[in-house]
């Protein structure tokens, strides 16, 4: 009985109000859980793992990051004590049904996305949207951003974007606002990464891959494409294809 | 400023900035000075980065205009003779973009990623009410089916006959039914309703008004009200309704509607 009070106490802070915000640092250990987990009713704790697939699926759509804290109180609630069993089931789940990976991006926030598992299937996306051509307008960026050393000043960018007549200030005819795509949309869903560099006025910035591009493509996907776009060899830029093959 | 000036690898200015700033500490003795030496370190430390940067892509030939140009050719796009030659000042090529350009790169694109796919519920996030409309279809797809059921086994064998035979041959029975009642006892009219009721089936009831309908507009029976204002049915004579058929205002129209609670 104290052993249950005790796991108890560390799993909640202040009352067990849905409403509260959760003590993250003071999540139950693997034991605990599974200690926990004797006391609930299996089907309770299913009925939360499949909440907590279609959250993660409903959540995905937009690509933005899944933050632990929403998951947390948005579908988890009193069942924090067993939490680390949920998130487990449920991503076996959506291995296995869905072929997709639940990929925790940033171990100390607890971000996750979704990716997947499989290979791109052939065939036409049925889907028609402008995600495919933004999906395009990404890859051209993470390239020459890899091409360049991992990172390219903004201006780089942006002079290169302009060749391929993508410009900053006017309203373009597929991507509509460029420079919020680039610089918010692309960045909130962790496709990239910009930070200011320092002492530069006015004031410039530093374009990176961001973790989910790292996670849903690779150095070596994307020299792949840089080599059929230009009719060359991976290797004809050996010191990238080393990089990427490392 | 003069950054991109510095950037090139041509230029020696960097290394000529930093021997500058050199000889300049050596003069240095106040705080502020040194503040402004030691940003002076920073900027160039980073401009010193991005020379060897340049320098390392430099080696290994990544040409970005090149690439540019490269992309665009797998768009798709139109390259024109372009007379002037004032694409390289612009820094752009010449040539037509067709609209779909970047959706087909979008596509290749694909192939190298691992994204998993938007999921959307295909029936959409609200409870649709139920549909109306079929409730009707399946309605009158019970008349249909029930005729065909009540079909004699003799009279299935002759598929050919068509419908409004069949109509015909139903108003003549009923017709028939009619003027026998009649015969037999000529003084009774018959109450509408319980000539065409059928107490076991609503469908065949509705049938039997649309037979009875028949019959009287071709005049060969009458319907009226009666004391208490309920439709009661007559056969009329042969002269007497051919010549009403006639006689002008000699037709009304009726609506009877019967829903299936009242029938019951």
């Amino acid at each position: 009985m104290s052993q249950r009070k005790r796991s108890r106490g560390s799993g909640f802070s202040q009352g067990d109000d849905g409403d509260e915000d959760f003590n993250l640092s003071q999540m139950p250990t693997h034991s605990q859980v599974q200690r926990n987990l004797e006391r609930r009713s299996q089907d309770q704790v299913n009925q939360k793992v499949s909440e907590l697939v279609q959250f993660l699926l409903v959540k995905d759509q937009k690509k933005i990051p899944i933050k632990r804290a929403d998951i947390l109180k948005k579908v988890i609630r009193e069942y924090k004590d067993v939490y680390s069993e949920i998130i487990n089931r449920a991503g076996r789940i959506l291995q296995q049904v869905f072929g997709l990976q639940l990929v925790e991006i940033d171990t100390k926030h607890h971000i996750y996305i979704l990716t997947s598992d499989l290979p791109r299937a052939e065939g036409e996306n049925l889907h028609q949207d402008n995600q495919t051509a933004k999906l395009g307008l990404l890859i051209v960026i993470l390239s020459f951003i890899f091409m360049k050393g991992n990172s390219a000043k903004d201006s780089a960018v942006w002079e290169f974007l302009r060749r391929l007549r993508v410009q900053p200030g006017e309203r373009h005819e597929v991507f509509g606002d460029v420079k919020k795509l680039v610089t918010e949309e692309f960045v909130r869903q962790k496709y990239l990464e910009i930070t200011p560099i320092p002492l530069t006025d006015p004031p410039e910035f530093n374009y990176q891959w961001g973790p989910r591009a790292a996670k849903e493509t690779s150095k070596r996907d994307v020299l792949r494409f840089v080599a059929k776009v230009q009719g060359k060899d991976p290797t004809f830029w050996m010191s990238q294809y080393t990089e990427a093959e490392a | 400023e003069n950054r991109e000036d510095m950037l090139s690898s041509r230029s020696n200015r960097l290394t000529e900035a930093l021997e500058e700033a050199n000889k300049l500490f050596s003069g240095v003795s106040c705080a502020r000075e040194a503040v402004l030496d030691a940003q002076f370190l920073v900027l160039a430390s980073n401009l010193g980065k991005e020379k060897a940067n340049e320098l390392h892509s430099e080696m290994t030939a990544f040409d970005s205009v090149t690439f540019a140009e490269d992309l665009l050719t797998f768009m798709g796009i139109n390259r024109i003779e372009v007379e002037e030659n004032d694409s390289d000042s612009e820094g752009t090529s010449g040539g037509y973009l067709p609209s779909n350009a970047w959706h087909k790169l979008g596509e290749e694109t694909e192939k190298y990623f691992r994204r998993a796919p938007s999921f959307h519920y295909m029936l959409g996030s609200f409870k649709s009410d139920p549909p109306v409309p079929r409730q009707r279809i399946e309605r009158q797809k019970k008349t249909t089916g029930g005729e065909e059921k009540r079909a004699m086994p003799a009279q299935l064998k002759k598929m050919e006959e068509s419908h409004q035979e069949a109509t015909e041959k139903e108003v003549e029975r009923i017709l028939g039914l009619l003027q026998t009642h009649f015969k037999n006892d000529p003084d009774t009219p018959i109450s509408f309703f319980d000539l065409v009721i059928d107490p076991n089936s609503f469908a065949r009831t509705v049938e039997n008004i649309f037979h009875v309908s028949f019959i009287i507009r071709d005049g060969f029976a009458r319907l009226k009200l009666d004391d208490d204002k309920l439709p009661i049915i007559e056969p009329s004579k042969d002269n007497e309704g051919r010549e009403d058929d006639y006689g002008a205002g000699a037709r009304n129209q009726v609506v009877i509607s019967l829903s299936q609670q009242e029938w019951k």
